[in-house]
């Protein structure tokens, strides 16, 4: 048996499906070939690894928290404003803060009383402002 | 009851047949996953994800291939995903432990009750060795491998959960085992170690 062979035969080997006359051929060889022999160990080994991380089980819970996710995403997705909703709900908020200032700006104005100076103190309505001197008069004095 | 009429009542709207579906596959995705990311915790997750883009996409299944090929497709692109996502990590992760601040990931291997602390720590050396091998091989080459030894998928199967011929799939498995004997004999010669 030669080497090309031998590796062509190996994965046969390791998993037992030759025949009598073919394994003995293979395992003559891997007694007199170093290289083939190492091929036969690390292929082996890396099985062994492959097999050990195949036997670890998925986590028990694995439907209950799928489940849990779709739901809590049905619940977003539900909640979940439109863009068109995103864009006019601060413009909403900002109009219907002017229309108030506005409207307590024109009540304001309705309800203000027709003469103001009725309001004002007999005293201060006598004082005639264009009598009063200017201060340049004075300074120039 | 077969996966399309599963599939049909999914749809309209009984939710919880959904389980018969995550219990039939859930074993398999799980596998991959690992094949890809070699860490319980991590394929654990990813198995979330895979079921949860299944079910959100479900009436997107034309049933032109099965049910398992076409959840197959959606593992392995999530698990290359993942992979290429953590590759970027990993670059990090490397510098950090370079100055001393960074931690490995134990690697996830069932420990048995008669082995010995020295024997943990070969077989979990030998472990990450042939992790890294896996982790070093091309996409391609990696999806036959991690299909073919952790699934025992035909090659028939993987050709067509890849697309492909059994031809290339069977060239693609051929070049993954050469490229990882190559790497572990590698791996071997530095640490002047035969297994």
């Amino acid at each position: 048996m030669n080497c090309q062979l031998c590796q062509k035969e190996l994965n046969a080997y390791r998993e037992r499906r030759l025949s009598d006359d073919m394994r003995t051929q293979v395992e003559a060889h891997l007694k007199l070939c170093a290289e083939c022999a190492e091929s036969y160990r690390i292929e082996s080994l890396a099985d062994t690894i492959i097999n050990q991380e195949k036997v670890i089980s998925p986590d028990n819970y694995l439907f209950s928290k799928i489940m849990a996710r779709i739901e809590s995403a049905e619940e977003t997705d539900y909640r979940t404003i439109s863009p068109l909703t995103r864009i006019l709900r601060p413009v909403l908020i900002m109009t219907s803060m002017a229309a108030a200032i506005f409207a307590g700006v024109l009540i304001g104005n309705i309800y203000r009383p027709s003469d103001r100076n009725m309001l004002r103190p007999v005293e201060l309505a006598l004082i005639d402002d264009a009598a009063i001197e200017s201060v340049e008069i004075l300074s120039n004095q | 009851m077969n996966d399309g009429e599963i599939i049909r009542l999914i749809l309209q709207g009984d939710r919880q047949i959904f389980r018969v579906l995550v219990e039939k596959y859930q074993p398999m995705v799980f596998r991959t996953c690992m094949g890809f990311l070699h860490d319980k915790d991590d394929a654990d997750d990813l198995t979330q994800d895979i079921f949860i883009q299944a079910y959100q996409s479900l009436h997107r299944f034309k049933g032109e291939a099965s049910f398992s090929t076409w959840i197959y497709r959606i593992a392995v692109n999530a698990s290359l995903n993942t992979v290429r996502k953590n590759s970027g990590y990993r670059v990090l992760n490397r510098l950090d432990s370079l100055f001393g601040s960074g931690r490995e990931k134990d690697i996830s291997l069932p420990v048995f009750d008669t082995e010995n602390p020295e024997s943990i720590l070969i077989r979990q050396e030998h472990s990450k060795w042939v992790q890294n091998a896996l982790d070093s091989l091309p996409e391609k080459q990696r999806t036959a491998i991690v299909l073919s030894k952790y699934d025992d998928l035909s090659q028939r199967e993987i050709a067509e959960i890849m697309k492909t011929t059994e031809g290339a799939v069977e060239a693609l498995i051929q070049r993954a085992k050469t490229n990882l004997r190559l790497k572990l004999s590698s791996s071997y010669k530095k640490n002047n170690k035969t297994p």
